[in-house]
């Protein structure tokens, strides 16, 4: 069935079957590639987008559910200020080794300090539990977060 | 793993056409978060041709304060039950429990109706709702009834509902102001997990006499369940850690957990003492801290 | 002269202009932007689909496998089994014992049969289901004990026993004749799951009739287009091999690239059509490689004056189907036994032992972390006899320069590991710590040390080259075999490229390895990507830095010793105005036809050594580390938090301290993960928890707090700037801290790892009756 959603600001129409997952309609036919696969149990947080707002595993969420609604991924967040400044401290911090986890992880942050700039380390925690991240052992990525919040916060 | 299987989706704006889809349409199921559900559609463990989306009912969804009574609907996300004020102030038990519910990610999609319906003896939000005395609103085109939250759970993973029946809503009497409640979830890491074993304790006093004590514990039987005979040993007295230890000990006899990869039956049972013993710990300082 | 000091020289720097600072990582970008394309991203949509139909059985005979239903199902291409391999069927590593795609006899449950090529996911996935195998079966081993015993039927023809390893060193009976105290333990480790976020995944495109291309996962391109080439029965140049950014690796892609990569070039060959072959996660931990699980019996004595005088080990390491590595590993496990101390006496035996469960294979700190697991604790409990400190205890036997290792491998320089000892000692305030207790909690501190030879062992020669071409417009290209993985090798191969040809870092744009152009670096494991790729890289730079400074000389009119190259600048070194830039510079070459391109090679030095007593010259050179652990356990429930980490690694020259401390940080998650909670559960040879919900990896909030990495920098003279490895050693060391730091909270010590909660509540209650 033909239905339309907001991504990244624009309205798209599409025509998918009802078991098809947002996950796999952003992937295979919205060519939205930053949102990754890692389990399709909503375990790992790879699939991790933006629903209305908030933080959801894209593979959880049956694609037609999402009629009307909006999807945000890293790639809308472009210019966004907020995105800007966590992308430039997980850079400076080296929060970033084999970039799999990266762009649910900066959407699960980016949630986060949009309404907390003075996150405590354990808040930030809290923020990224969904967010698996094998590489890093998360040290770097709790410290970019917590200085792309705080410099915001001066600005 | 294997891919979703094929099935259609509806998403009906009432009750009653909810109700009708699910009387008439083929191996009809509703859905709600869709968490637990779109697993068990992959593991072919459910079967549906008809899926029900019942997230936009406005009845079914938000927080209500009636009088001296809490509805909560039933396709009411975890998120909004974890960051509800009234839920805050009149069962933080079911605040913290909400808290320890999955991910964000989880919390987000994942609704309290969900987490009782899916009927996993684990379910985190079943012991506070349990101590709380919640009642299930349970409607089908034939009728509705209401029925404590503890029937919903018939064994692991099954639930007391009929096919065509919804789950509406849980409701549960506002506790007394000096009621004190706690809430405690042992996982095999502090980050996001499924309960080994999950309590709840909800303490009344009346002056410095324990009134009425309710105690429940999830994971430890195949559903969760509520523990009189701990809970009759703390009425009307005076608290001691003497008590509350017998109390605790009476709830590891009384549980009747299983092996499986995330715990054997004695570590449950051995834990669910000492979870009940620091829920009860816990409420009771509280209370002392109110006297 | 040593490498460092060639460098020093020519280079006529007091200080490294990028080299040893921090330095944001170029790779980086695309990847927080969301643009950087995992093999998975390469897939059009439509692409045909490849699954693999495997053993539900663990051991057996296949009788028939029967796959005429599953051709009838809309959407089914073709099923390819054994018979319709055109090349060799065979995939093992070491040994010829794995079939690509097994006809006679299944080893594991999950043991590839058949492959499904379909249109889509949904008809694939029936197919599979639809296919029908018939088996005899056989009696099965689920341990190595029952694969050992006499009457034991053999998993593979040659008996149950892959391989074996020796060293004999002294003499043993002596060495326990002079020592006072004796310790005599039986150590167990489990398996582990890589986990990396990315699955295994491949996309192969046939062009024209004799040519595949393949975009994958993958640690070594070049060992994937010989096992490719080998099943296809190809040439190496029919084969390329491209690798895709690649998500987490570890170890496990070493020995899955080829796998996944050969699985879509057969199908894509076969049916002459592009295939996408994407694992699942429970087919990843199910039925991939796993940290081979092993058992030490390791006895040790010292004398009263703390000095260790002979060490007995016994290792036997379950292979599981197949041997892939396990010779290799072995051997690693074999050649550290003793841990990083001295040991004049010392008799190792090892074998590899096939059983019917899931096969091993590589994974950060190969045998190491769980054979230095066993060492430390051996440790721990000899200074607990002797009754002196641990800390000293180690200083008293640790290995130092003119000392030998258990192969009788002398150490003649790069020997850090007292110093990194020392120094942990002291940020954690080794000599003041009181173990604490505070209502159900006890807090303790643990040390472990480590080290870990880098690269081939033994006699086998090691090399590695790259090409460096400067192109017209000032900016360079660069290709290295070497594969980024996520520990940034190759950004740190363009860092010492950029600090040689004096070009910014944004200078250097780094490929991606592909067969069709790159040259061959050998694999990225053995914690060799930075140390022998950088070296061949500096050997790149240097080579065209001579032409660069050769042709800038004329440009400028002076001596070529007074060009300094900087910024992406040539400028005489008293008269900085006197300059031009690289892309003047470039055209310049290119116009005289003076090569403005270069290849970097290099070799190891050569070594000797007896495969008889196991001794000589065995790695080329070790990375030390030390690490100290703050645990505290609640006594009720059995819970371990791991509250604060102090390493140090001697990493002989940091070429980028952040990237050594990213790496570090993700080795302690991983240590924890595996001294803590992994923990692979397997009934009849079936895994019972393949996904991450009951497979538990540390999450965000399970990470302690970790004080500054401290990098100990004693040069290594053969490499460049003096660089070692430094993506494994780091997860040798934390384990052994978190142990002992368990048993100085609870006074409780564990011979077998997780120590998972409820094992620790056993322990701790069976301590009490
Ligand atoms: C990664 C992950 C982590 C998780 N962690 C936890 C955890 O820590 N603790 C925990 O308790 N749970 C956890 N869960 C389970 C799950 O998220 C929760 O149980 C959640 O509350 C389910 O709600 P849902 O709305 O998503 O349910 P759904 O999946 O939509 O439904 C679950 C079942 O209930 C039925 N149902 C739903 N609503 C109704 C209704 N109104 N009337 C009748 N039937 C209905 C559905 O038909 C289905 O059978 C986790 C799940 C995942 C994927
Ligand atoms: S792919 Fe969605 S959570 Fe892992
Ligand atoms: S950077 Fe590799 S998983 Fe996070």
């Amino acid at each position: 069935m033909e239905f339309s959603f907001i991504l990244n600001g624009k309205r798209v129409v599409c025509d998918i079957s009802d078991n098809q997952t947002l996950l796999d309609l952003l992937r295979d036919s919205l060519g939205v590639t930053s949102v990754k696969k890692g389990c399709e149990q909503g375990e790992c947080g790879a699939c991790t987008v933006l629903l209305d707002g908030e933080p959801v595993t894209s593979c959880l969420v049956l694609a037609r559910r999402i009629e009307g609604r909006e999807v945000t991924t890293v790639e809308g967040l472009v210019d966004d200020p907020k995105m800007k400044s966590l992308r430039e401290a997980f850079l400076e911090e080296g929060a970033v080794q084999c970039g799999y986890c990266t762009p649910g992880m900066l959407l699960s942050a980016y949630s986060l300090i949009r309404s907390n700039l003075d996150p405590t380390e354990a808040q930030v925690k809290k923020a990224i539990e969904g967010n698996l991240c094998r590489c890093t052992g998360y040290v770097k990525i709790i410290e970019a977060i917590i200085h792309a919040a705080k410099k915001l916060k001066s600005e | 793993m294997k891919p979703l299987p094929s099935f259609l989706i509806h998403r009906p704006r009432t009750v009653n056409e909810a109700l009708k889809m699910l009387s008439e349409l083929e191996k009809a199921k509703p859905i709600a978060g869709g968490t637990d559900l779109l697993p068990l559609l992959r593991d072919r463990v459910v079967e549906a041709k008809n899926l029900i989306d019942i997230s936009l009912i406005p009845e079914l969804r938000g927080i209500k304060e009636g009088r001296n009574e809490i509805r909560i609907g039933a396709a009411t996300k975890i998120k909004d039950v974890e960051k509800s004020r009234i839920i805050f102030e009149k069962a933080p038990v079911l605040c913290d429990a909400a808290s320890s519910i999955g991910s964000p990610q989880i919390r987000n999609l994942g609704t309290i109706g969900g987490n009782i319906c899916n009927a996993s003896p684990a379910a985190d939000s079943a012991p506070s709702l349990l101590v709380l005395d919640a009642y299930a609103e349970v409607v089908s085109s034939k009728g509705s009834r209401e029925i404590p939250v503890k029937e919903v759970f018939k064994g692991p993973k099954r639930n007391s509902l009929r096919p065509d029946e919804l789950l509406i809503s849980i409701k549960f009497p506002e506790p007394f102001d000096t009621s004190t409640m706690s809430f405690q979830k042992l996982g095999r890491r502090r980050g996001y997990t499924i309960a080994q074993v999950n309590v709840a304790v909800l303490l009344e006093f009346d002056g410095p006499v324990c009134c009425d004590a309710k105690i429940s514990v999830g994971a430890a039987a195949s559903t969760p369940i509520r523990i009189y005979e701990a809970e009759e040993r703390l009425w009307n007295k005076r608290l001691t850690e003497e008590i509350i230890e017998d109390a605790s000990t009476q709830c590891m006899r009384a549980v009747d957990p299983i092996d499986d990869v995330r715990a054997s039956a004695e570590y449950r049972r051995e834990m669910s003492h000492v979870l009940v013993r620091r829920c009860l710990m816990e409420a009771w300082n509280k209370a002392r801290r109110l006297m | 002269m040593e490498y460092a000091n060639i460098l020093q020289d020519l280079l006529k720097r007091d200080e490294y202009l990028i080299v040893g600072k921090k330095v944001a990582r170029t790779d980086a970008l695309d990847k927080v932007l969301g643009r950087a394309l995992f093999t998975a991203d390469y897939v059009p949509k439509g692409t045909m689909v490849v699954k693999v139909v495997r053993s539900l059985q663990p051991h057996a005979l296949i009788r028939k496998i029967d796959y005429k239903e599953a051709l009838k199902i809309p959407g089914v291409i073709r099923v390819i089994t054994a018979s319709d391999i055109p090349g060799e069927n065979q995939i093992g590593y070491a040994l010829p014992d794995q079939p690509f795609l097994n006809d006679a006899k299944v080893h594991y449950v999950g043991d590839p049969l058949a492959l499904v090529c379909a249109s889509d996911e949904y008809s694939a996935s029936e197919a599979v289901d639809a296919i029908k195998v018939e088996y005899n079966a056989l009696p099965s081993h689920l341990t190595v004990d029952s694969a050992l015993a006499s009457d034991a039927i053999p998993i593979h023809d040659g008996g149950n026993i892959a391989v074996k390893t020796r060293i004999r060193k002294g003499d043993v009976a002596k060495g326990f004749k002079e020592s006072t105290v004796e310790v005599e333990e039986t150590y167990e480790t489990p398996y582990q799951e890589h986990m990396y976020l990315e699955t295994e995944a491949a996309y192969a495109i046939p062009e024209g009739s004799d040519k595949v291309t393949v975009i994958g996962t993958m640690q070594s391109p070049f060992l994937v287009r010989e096992k490719v080439a080998k099943i296809l029965g190809w040439s190496l140049s029919q084969v390329r091999i491209i690798q895709a950014l690649t998500g987490g690796a570890f170890g496990k892609k070493d020995d899955m690239g080829p796998l996944v990569c050969a699985e879509a070039a057969l199908a894509a060959v076969l049916v002459g059509k592009p295939a996408a072959r994407i694992y699942d996660r429970d087919e990843s931990v199910a039925y991939t490689p796993k940290r081979f699980p092993a058992r030490f019996r390791y006895r040790s004595g010292a004398d009263s004056e703390g000095k260790l005088k002979a060490i007995e080990v016994e290792i036997t390491l379950e292979c599981g189907a197949y041997a892939n590595r396990s010779p290799f590993w072995l051997w690693r496990q074999t050649a550290h036994a003793a841990g990083p101390y001295y040991v004049p006496n010392a008799a190792i035996d090892g074998k590899a032992v096939y059983t019917n469960k899931v096969y091993g294979g590589s994974f950060r700190g190969f045998g190491d972390l769980a054979m230095q697991f066993a060492a430390e604790s051996q440790m721990d409990r000899l200074a607990e006899k002797i009754n002196i400190d641990p800390i000293e205890f180690r200083l008293k036997n640790i290995l130092k320069t003119g000392l030998t290792t258990t192969c009788d491998q002398l150490l003649d320089h790069s020997v850090g590991i007292e110093e990194c000892l020392r120094r942990v000692a002291e940020a954690s305030n080794w000599s003041k710590y009181v173990p604490c207790k505070e209502g159900s909690r006890v807090r303790g501190l643990g040390v472990g040390c480590a080290y870990h030879g880098i690269s081939t062992s033994r006699g086998t020669p090691d090399w590695s080259a790259c090409s460096l071409i400067l192109n017209q417009d000032g900016t360079f290209t660069y290709r290295t075999g070497i594969c980024e993985l996520g520990q940034g090798s190759p950004i740190g191969h363009a860092k010492i490229v950029s600090e040689i040809v004096g070009a910014p870092l944004d200078f250097i744009h780094v490929e991606l390895p592909d067969t069709s152009s790159t040259p061959d670096a050998k694999p990225t494991h053995g914690s060799r990507g930075l140390m022998l790729g950088g070296t061949a890289a500096a050997d790149a730079a240097l080579k065209l830095r001579d032409n660069m400074l050769k042709v800038a000389a004329e440009m400028l009119e002076c001596r070529e010793d007074e060009v300094e190259l900087k910024g992406g600048e040539a400028f005489e070194r008293g008269t900085p105005s006197n300059k031009i830039s690289f892309s003047e510079l470039a055209e310049e070459l290119y116009a005289r036809g003076i090569s403005p391109a270069s290849y970097g090679f290099y070799a190891s030095p050569k070594r000797y050594f007896d495969p008889e007593t196991g001794l000589g010259v065995n790695y080329s050179v070790y990375t030390f580390a030390a690490s100290v652990a703050e645990v505290e356990v609640d006594l009720e429930t059995g819970e371990t938090t791991v509250l604060k980490v102090w390493p140090a690694m001697d990493v002989g020259k940091a070429i980028d301290p952040l990237m050594i401390e990213g790496q570090i940080e993700g080795a302690v998650s991983q240590g924890i993960g595996f001294a803590l909670m992994e923990n692979l559960i397997l009934e009849d040879g079936v895994v019972l928890n393949p996904f991450f919900k009951d497979y538990i990896i540390p999450s965000a909030l399970d990470t302690p707090e970790i004080a500054k990495p401290i990098l100990v920098e004693k040069p290594y003279k053969h490499s460049a700037f003096g660089a070692k490895g430094v993506g494994e050693p780091a997860i040798i060391s934390i384990v052994p801290a978190i142990v002992n730091a368990i048993h100085n909270a609870t006074g409780i010590r564990f011979n077998t790892l997780p120590i998972t909660a409820e094992r620790l509540y056993d322990a701790i209650r069976r301590s009490r009756q």
